[in-house]
């Protein structure tokens, strides 16, 4: 009964984002405010239907209602609660519905924290969104129903959910990874409807940017999470594959790091202003392609049997029409599009658009490795496939000159910089990080090219983004020298905070990639129980398997104590490495046992029992691999803290503009006299 | 305008992108097979899985139509095909194994031979032996250059030893009457 509540609601769901897409778009197009007036409830009425169909889907997991084609094949009776739950959106149909549920709560908080913005240009936005929504309401009711029911005749109990996912990061990482995936949509319609409306100054930019740096949080978070999940549930200690899936969601994430930067530039500086607009088309074009890459099963591999060309064409047409529509009707605008700022070949202008050029170099990296394979077969040239090495070098080479405008672009001025200005820093920047690096690489008592350029860029970054705070209160130091240090470091305004933990975030994963990627150790021995093995310092005792017995699985544990030396007294931890197998999808999985710490991982995964007894084990020691991670979480909060900033509070977005309009805002950095302003304003 | 030109760029990509993502929704990975079909199966040389100081090589295809079936004991479809096989063998079809190990876990694959004996004698005594021999494909090279793309597989071989038809999934009565007896039956009656 739930699940026909369910189904009936996505219908209304899919009513409502017809009427949205039409109603207010007329209104504004007419300026007839109680059109444009309807946008809001129907936003809301688009989200309440979706999060109803939702629930009900819940709702049959939950009470394992195998009547649902969709949960006899994604849950299990056996199956632990959150499990079920997380089972929604563990296959095609469910995570559908979960990418709309988001879309419509983003959608939905667009309608409502939008006070400070013209209605014309909120009803535009929220139409478009309507727009996208269509197509994958029809998708999800035409093509991929979560809601097909099995009657009359449905299984005793279903499936199981694939064991891979079921694991805590599995419950978070795909709700994280659309939460920024989707998130790009308001930016892409905030684009459209500065198109559309021929209203090409920057204030969309303004607008847009607090929605795109939350989409971008959570789509770092997300990102890191998959990753997280990936080293310590598939068991191979590695953290990044390449591999088309993770591809689809990194390609987004580098357009839309562009991104933020670029809306910044084209709010404070009225610059870029086609290139801000190309970036946010892009950024949700690349989540709309990721999406039909994973889902389509064009990459996926050749055994996936059951994949249905119909779904993949299903979503390609709304690709192009999405993607193609807005292309097109860039194609025609953008040239109106008049950049007024006037800058100089040395100036931070250069330098962001300068990155905004490497990051889109590594997105066309990434898409061209991606699709390559794809292309080979299709032009007869036969199936190639396309690895880590290439991906690995291309960004080594594009991550020198990426780094050396990271450490530069904070430092310098808006408009021009002379050279000699920055030069001095530079020096000291370059000095201190090779230093850095050689004191790293002597404590590893080796020595690698790569290492030691890794070490030198993260260095680097983390000096220049401190000279940038020391420049910052140093500067205001001249305008009042009354006030202390301390003050003038709390005057720096949150967004400012939000940069320098961003680039804090950046080098912290840096340096984690580069150390883990260099001085990693690993060995795969067979071990009888009290057998010993050494590791860069670490000894490993083998004590012997034990049996395991769960919900729906069974196993072994193996377990392994960890010493500092081979006399085995002084005990450093203990590890054990599950190998499970689960009777009803008949897999085995891997839970590796890892002992995490700042300066390194101890990681140990159990293999096979060998013919004589012993068993297969593997073991890593993996140095600052939690780095990788905890930069990305630094990273995400600099995002957050740009959020916070008050400028971004919607009412009072126009009145501080009001004030700004006539002021010149050529020498100190725009963010610093906005930043005042609001706060002499709160 | 020059510069306006610049901005059809964009969807100029776009389309091209297109292109090649509709073509690659229709490009079956199983189109793959035409490379081997109507010609002469690829060359080999490899051991028996049971004996394996017993060399093979495609002369073992000469002078009689065989199906040769690509088979694992770890693929649960395999197990369900192999009584229906048995039954074939038992009125009179050649059927030779080409048998491939699959790694159950990436990381630590690599059972030994005589595991691997001692798991398909044990199979084949519970659900019936249809092989007359089967050829163990050491490093699943050959199923590669067969174009093989997961178990069960077979592939109708003629008595000059050319590949005549590649059936992807398990052999049942309505497979084998619709599908690979009408050309069977053509290639004994040569």
């Amino acid at each position: 009964m739930f699940a026909e509540l369910g189904h009936f609601s996505l219908v209304l769901a899919l009513l409502m984002s017809m009427l949205l897409s039409v109603y207010p778009m007329w209104g504004a197009y007419k300026n007839q405010v109680q059109y444009m007036a309807l946008a809001k409830p129907l936003a809301i009425g688009m989200f309440l239907f979706t999060a109803i169909s939702f629930g009900a889907l819940v709702n049959a997991f939950y009470t394992d209602d195998f009547s649902v084609a969709y949960v006899a094949n994604h849950s299990n009776s056996l199956l632990p609660w959150y499990y079920k739950i997380t089972a929604v959106w563990g296959g095609h149909e469910g995570s559908f519905l979960l990418w709309i549920l988001i879309f419509s709560i983003w959608t939905v908080g667009v309608a409502v924290l939008s006070r400070g913005i013209p209605q014309a240009m909120v009803a535009r936005v929220l139409s478009i969104l309507g727009m996208v929504a269509i197509g994958f309401y029809l998708y999800l009711l035409l093509a991929s129903n979560p809601f097909e029911s099995l009657l009359p005749f449905y299984p005793v109990d279903g499936r199981d959910l694939n064991p891979l996912l079921q694991d805590f990061g599995m419950i978070i990482h795909p709700p994280m990874l659309y939460m920024g995936y989707v998130g790009f949509a308001v930016a892409f319609a905030f684009a459209i409807s500065a198109l559309l409306s021929g209203q090409l100054d920057s204030t969309w930019a303004r607008w847009s940017r607090p929605w795109t740096l939350a989409a971008w949080c959570f789509l770092t978070l997300g990102l890191s999470l998959g990753s997280w999940w990936a080293y310590y549930e598939l068991g191979w200690g590695g953290w990044w594959f390449w591999d088309p899936v993770e591809n689809a969601a990194l390609m987004p994430w580098l357009v839309g790091t562009a991104l933020v930067h670029s809306l910044a530039v084209t709010e404070k500086r009225k610059i870029f202003k086609s290139w801000t607009v190309l970036l946010a088309i892009s950024a949700f074009s690349l989540s709309l392609l990721g999406t039909f890459l994973v889902r389509s099963g064009v990459l996926v591999s050749v055994h996936s049997f059951a994949s249905d060309p119909t779904r993949g064409l299903f979503i390609l047409a709304i690709l192009g029409v999405v993607v193609g529509g807005s292309l097109v009707l860039y194609a025609i605008r953008a040239p109106q599009l008049k950049s007024i700022g006037r800058y100089e070949w040395f100036s931070r202008e250069v330098m962001l658009i300068g990155n905004n050029l490497l990051l889109t170099a590594a997105t066309i990296v990434v898409l061209m490795g991606t699709l390559l394979p794809l292309v080979h077969k299709e032009i007869g040239l036969g199936s190639i496939s396309i690895g880590a090495p290439f991906f690995n070098q291309m960004f080594t080479y594009l991550i020198v000159p990426f780094v050396l405008l990271l450490a530069m672009g904070p430092l310098s001025r808006w408009k021009k910089q002379s050279a000699k200005a920055i030069q001095k820093q530079m020096l000291i920047g370059f000095v201190i990080s090779v230093c850095a690096a050689l004191l790293i690489q002597a404590s590893y008592n080796q020595m690698t090219y790569m290492a030691t350029l890794g070490s030198i860029l993260s260095v680097w970054i983390l000096v220049s983004t401190l000279q940038e705070i020391m420049q910052r209160v140093a500067k205001e130091n001249n305008k009042t020298s009354s006030s202390t240090t301390w003050q003038r470091l709390r005057r720096l305004t949150p967004s400012h905070w939000g940069m320098v933990l961003g680039h804090l975030g950046f080098a912290v994963t840096l340096i984690g990639i580069t150390l883990v990627s260099n001085y990693d150790q690993e060995k795969d021995v067979r071990m009888r129980t009290g057998d010993v093995v050494e590791i860069s310092g670490y000894v490993f005792q083998f004590n012997g398997v034990r049996e395991l017995t769960g919900p729906n699985y069974y196993g072994h544990v193996g377990i392994v104590d960890v010493y500092t030396d081979t006399t085995l007294t002084e005990k450093i931890t203990h590890l054990e490495a599950e190998k499970r197998f689960y009777p009803v999808q008949r897999s085995s999985m891997t839970e590796a046992g890892i002992d995490s710490g700042i300066s390194r991982d101890l990681f140990m995964a159990l293999g096979e029992q060998l013919n004589d007894g012993a068993w297969a084990v593997r073991i890593y020691v993996k140095p600052f691999v939690n780095w990788i991670w905890a930069g990305s979480i630094i990273m995400a909060l600099g995002g957050l803290l740009s959020i916070s900033d008050k400028r971004y509070r919607m009412a009072k977005v126009a009145k501080v503009k009001q004030r700004l309009s006539g002021e010149q805002t050529a020498t100190a950095t725009s963010s610093d006299v906005l930043a005042t302003k609001a706060q002499g304003q709160a | 305008m020059k510069k306006a030109s610049l901005f059809l760029i964009p969807i100029t990509l776009f389309v091209l992108l297109s292109v090649f993502l509709y073509k690659g929704l229709y490009g079956d990975p199983r189109q793959l097979d035409s490379t081997v079909l109507n010609k002469p199966a690829p060359n080999f040389a490899l051991p028996d899985l049971m004996q394996p100081d017993v060399i093979y090589d495609p002369s073992i295809f000469a002078g009689q139509v065989t199906l040769m079936n690509v088979w694992g004991v770890w693929c649960v479809t395999c197990a369900v095909e192999l009584p229906y096989l048995t039954e074939l063998s038992q009125q009179g079809v050649r059927i030779i194994g080409l048998y491939y190990d699959q790694d159950t876990d990436p990381d630590f694959g690599i059972k030994s031979i005589p595991t691997i004996q001692k798991e398909v004698a044990a199979k084949l005594a519970q659900l019936g032996n249809p092989y007359e021999f089967n050829v163990f494909d050491v490093k699943r090279d050959y199923s590669l250059d067969l174009g093989v793309t997961g178990a069960p597989e077979t592939f109708l071989i003629d008595k000059q030893g050319v590949i005549r038809m590649h059936h992807i999934g398990d052999i049942n009565t309505r497979v084998w009457r619709t599908k690979i007896a009408p050309l069977y039956n053509e290639l004994i009656a040569q």
